[in-house]
């Protein structure tokens, strides 16, 4: 990690802001509507700007008791969110979007002890509400980001909350504090508490690709990665990420997909070649229900109603896990 | 006797010329050979037959069972195996609704009126293809001279038989073992063994499960020679009395052959430290019965303690040269229903169950010895105490496997005729079989009476199970009967009685249901329930599912009538099927065959992928069965 004694240098760009330490580069972009970029020692994390995400694939229970259908518009929600607000802060001043002429003002020796910056999305449903993703980064280059959901009880159960980062390359594994298996709200009396190692980015074979790998009630996770896209990158020792909890454990899976690939495959073959690391890092997560599967919905404490508001916490830095 | 194609339009024709059920004991020629297991009195049938497959039974080979028939248009295919996976026939997956949806109109010959007798039904179907197998054979050495009978452990779903071109017989029933005497029409040298299989009859009406539809000799195929005295049937009951202490054993033994001659039968049993305890002679009879032999600090047979005691009957002659030798272990437990509790040695039984259904995602439903072994070891790992033969009898060595491993059975029949009452989730059972037409009563009584005959020897049996979601009616009670009739030490059990509760009374020890909610499962069981509840299907397991087990297992702390349940189920049924674009091997599943109309993945419903890698949900079922193992 970074020199604590240090002050973060900001970048007043005229697309981005710039946050960096000595060891990492973080890259908000005004245009992509989140964080895209995350250099650490050289080594890029990021493939798309991280966003917020609603969606798990359809799991054989979802299609018999009809819930995709009657959640469909989350799915919307989880492809074409759009970004609609930003607002920036350094060292609690409220600085709006520093663009020019504003930025103008700025030099290239800008530091400060903590910056805030705050993406608001508007969710593609009918209504529509409101997404809050906070990140607040620390002289130590320490990224604690919040994520908001603000409920609406006109809305359908959600299948999940969380964000997602997409990664350039698939990773080698990953190691995480919390319970073995794969697990769900519903589905994790079973699941040990333990520090694992996963290698690579198994996929769960079942006979149609659905939902799979989620870890609930997890501390920290930290993922490994060898190669990078970077072309003058010839480096092949293995770095890292990590996403420590803050207040409360979190949730996560650690797919080469997004939802909507397994989604749209009928069977494991169909799956595209495995490219990248899909990181979904989830606060709330819908249960996966067994009474039957063709009608019965998850016992009610394990659904996602869309009337209240959903907030959680995570803390990402690149390097391994800190905290214990 | 002549064979009748109408037979298969005929649900009052079953079996035909077929030896009756006897108990599954196997007979040695010695003690050695008994030790090694390996009988001198068997052949086995297995391996490559010659093979003509016909569409339909206007193209079949008429006439190929003629020993000088020219089969020189046959081709080869490997018994046990299904025709549909030596790619002759088209594979198919569904569900409830019968296999021929949409393609044929069928309704169970005399349901829709006594005149309406299906005639032309199945043996004038276009779909209803045909396999004519041929077998050619030497007798081993040590079959000759005595009386030889084929055994057929599984044919799917109606066949023919004839040795030699004489005529033999007839069976239906799928998952039954049908045996046939060829001695009269046997010769010296090259034997010509014919059947001919069907892939439907009016047999296809009772086997509604919910699986891959085949066809074909898919499970083993073996001659057996009877020596000149030769037990045909054994009917071990061990008691346990009240104290759970002492008890006693009655054993029946059924001969045939030489009974009037000099030949005497002994009777030992030992204990599993080899300690004598009963050491019985008498001279041979047509019956013979060994009553109230007395047993002190019985060892009771549990699934944590399996302990099995050794019970031998051998035949000698009057030099007291072995003839016959057969061994059978057997288990004392003691089962009773009081006060709406189930009781096995005076504890309240716990079912940690599964439903497995036979399957090998490469041989379908021919299953090995290595995947019945691989799936006892899954069971010992994950605390699973109890397994439901969905829906049918399992291959004969599974049941002994289970006896060993202290594996609670609930032995079920092999019978389900869900598309003549349920259609898209909606009870309409008027053109339900067997109901209570008396056409179709022997038919099912035939295949309680094939099960409870082969099996009724093994401890591990708790509950006869008289078949799945085929409604209710006189002819399912009439199984019912059947088998408290034979049999006061096991239970009866039945779901499909909820759906037709004027039965309720009559049909089933238990209450069952499957798929019922906890919280419905909690409305029963506080309204003086009538009965014990089981779930003899729950958790439906498809894809990433499993979720709520909890919720169950506290029934048990709650209700001491909650006996628990059987997952649904224990394995994916899924082919490996060579990609057609990467050339990879992949797990394909309903509609992947272009079969139409299918039920899709609705068969990936286990807690093993197909390949038998433990599905994520596992450590749950490992968890919660683990915190009620007894």
């Amino acid at each position: 990690m970074a020199n604590t004694t240090t002050k973060l240098h900001v970048i007043f760009g005229d697309g981005t802001l710039g946050v960096a330490t000595d060891d990492v580069h973080y890259l908000f972009s005004y245009e992509k509507g989140g964080l895209e970029s995350i250099v650490s020692h050289g080594k890029e994390w990021l493939y798309r700007p991280i966003r917020p995400i609603f969606w798990r694939a359809t799991t054989d229970n979802d299609r018999g008791n009809h819930f995709s259908e009657e959640s469909a518009m989350w799915l919307g929600a989880d492809c074409f969110t759009r970004c609609q607000n930003i607002d920036v802060q350094v060292d609690g001043k409220d600085l709006g979007l520093p663009i020019a002429p504003q930025n103008n003002q700025y030099s290239n020796d800008e530091t400060a002890d903590q910056v805030d910056i705050m993406f608001d999305f508007q969710t593609a449903t009918t209504p529509a509400t409101k997404v809050t993703m906070h990140y607040q980064i620390v002289a130590n280059g320490m990224v604690t980001l919040t994520s908001h959901l603000q409920g609406n009880e006109a809305l359908p159960e959600l299948p999940a909350f969380g964000v997602q980062l997409i990664m350039p390359t698939v990773a080698t594994g990953f190691e995480y504090d919390g319970l073995s298996g794969e697990t769900y709200p519903d589905r994790m009396a079973g699941g040990s508490r333990g520090q694992y190692y996963v290698a690579g980015l198994p996929v769960t074979p079942y006979l149609v690709p659905q939902e799979m790998g989620m870890h609930m009630q997890t501390r920290w996770l930290t993922v490994t990665r060898q190669r990078t896209l970077n072309n003058a990158d010839v480096d092949a020792q293995p770095f890292s990420f990590s996403v420590e909890m803050a207040d409360q454990p979190f949730a996560f899976s650690c797919l080469p997909y997004t939802a909507m690939e397994l989604e749209a495959a009928t069977h494991v073959e169909e799956l595209p070649l495995a490219r990248r690391t899909v990181l979904s890092i989830y606060g709330a997560v819908r249960g996966v229900g067994g009474i039957d599967s063709w009608g019965a919905d998850v016992q009610p404490p394990y659904r996602l109603f869309a009337d209240v508001d959903r907030t959680f916490t995570v803390q990402i830095h690149p390097g391994n896990h800190v905290s214990d | 006797m002549q064979a009748d194609i109408k037979w298969l339009d005929d649900p009052q024709v079953f079996r035909v010329g077929q030896l009756p059920a006897h108990s599954d004991h196997y007979w040695y020629r010695d003690a050695d050979e008994a030790r090694s297991k390996s009988s001198s009195f068997a052949q086995s049938l297995d391996g490559q037959w010659q093979f003509k497959f016909a569409d339909r039974p206007q193209h079949r080979p008429v006439g190929f069972y003629e020993p000088n028939y020219d089969t020189s248009d046959f081709g080869t295919i490997h018994v046990p195996g299904h025709i549909e996976l030596s790619n002759y026939a088209q594979i198919q997956y569904i569900n409830t609704l019968y296999p021929w949806e949409g393609k044929i109109y069928r309704r169970p010959a005399y349901t829709m009126g006594p005149d309406q007798t299906g005639e032309g039904m199945f043996s004038e179907a276009p779909d209803n293809s045909v396999g004519a197998y041929i077998r050619h054979f030497h007798l081993a050495p040590g079959l000759t001279n005595q009386r030889v009978i084929v055994q057929f452990d599984g044919v799917e779903e109606a066949m023919y038989v004839w040795l030699n071109g004489h005529f033999l017989g007839y069976a239906e029933d799928s998952f039954s073992r049908s045996e046939f005497d060829l001695t009269d029409a046997l010769v010296d040298g090259d034997n010509v063994l014919a059947v001919e299989v069907f892939k439907r009859s009016t047999a296809s009406f009772l086997e509604d499960q919910d699986m891959f539809r085949f066809s074909g000799i898919f499970r083993s195929v073996r001659l057996v020679g009877l020596p000149t005295v030769h037990i045909a049937d054994m009917h071990i009951r061990p008691v346990v009395n009240e104290n759970l202490d002492s008890g006693e054993l009655n054993v029946t033994l059924k001969l045939t052959g030489d009974v009037e001659s000099k030949a005497r039968v002994h009777l030992t049993v030992f204990d599993k430290a080899d300690k004598l305890i009963v050491d019985e002679k008498r001279s041979v009879a047509k019956q013979i019965s060994f009553g109230h032999l007395p047993f002190e600090n019985v060892m009771l047979w549990t699934h944590h303690n399996p302990d099995l005691y050794h019970l031998t009957v051998t035949i000698t002659d009057e030099d007291s040269n072995p003839i016959e030798v057969v061994p059978y272990d057997i288990g004392f437990r003691r089962l009773e229903l009081r006060n709406q509790v189930i009781y096995l040695n005076g504890k309240r039984l716990i079912i940690n169950g599964v439903n497995r259904h036979e399957w090998d995602a490469t041989t379908g439903r021919t299953v090995s010895m290595a995947d019945m072994k691989a799936d006892l070891q899954t069971f010992a790992e994950n605390h699973i105490n109890a397994v439901r033969t969905c829906h049918y009898p399992d291959q004969i060595p599974w049941y002994y496997m289970c006896d060993q491993a202290g594996v609670y059975m609930m032995a079920e029949n092999n019978l389900e005729t869900h598309g003549t009452w349920q259609k898209m989730g909606a009870v309409e059972p008027s053109d339900n079989v067997p109901g209570s037409l008396p056409q179709w009563r022997e038919a099912v009584l035939d295949r309680a009476r094939s099960n409870y005959e082969t099996f009724k020897n093994h401890p591990a049996i708790l509950f006869w199970s008289l078949g799945n979601e085929s409604y209710a009616g006189d002819d399912i009670e009439a199984m019912n009967t059947y088998y408290k009739t034979m049999d006061s030490s096991r239970l009866t059990h039945y779901e499909g009685v909820v759906r037709n509760r004027k039965y309720e009374t009559s049909i089933s020890d238990v209450e069952s249901r499957m798929y019922a909610s906890p919280a419905e499962i909690r409305t029963y069981l506080s309204n003086q329930p009538m009965k014990p509840f089981l779930d003899c299907e729950y958790m439906h397991d498809m894809g990433n599912s499993l979720g709520g087990l909890g919720e169950y297992m506290a029934l048990l702390d709650d209700f001491p009538s909650y006996q628990g349940g059987f997952i649904w189920d224990f394995i994916d049924q899924a082919l490996w099927v060579t990609d057609e674009v990467t050339g990879r091997q992949v797990l394909r599943y309903g509609g992947d065959f272009d079969d139409r109309h299918t039920d899709g993945e609705f068969s990936g419903d286990g807690l093993m992928f197909a390949n038998r890698q433990a599905k994520p949900a596992m450590q749950e079922v490992r968890y919660y069965y683990g915190q009620y193992d007894n």
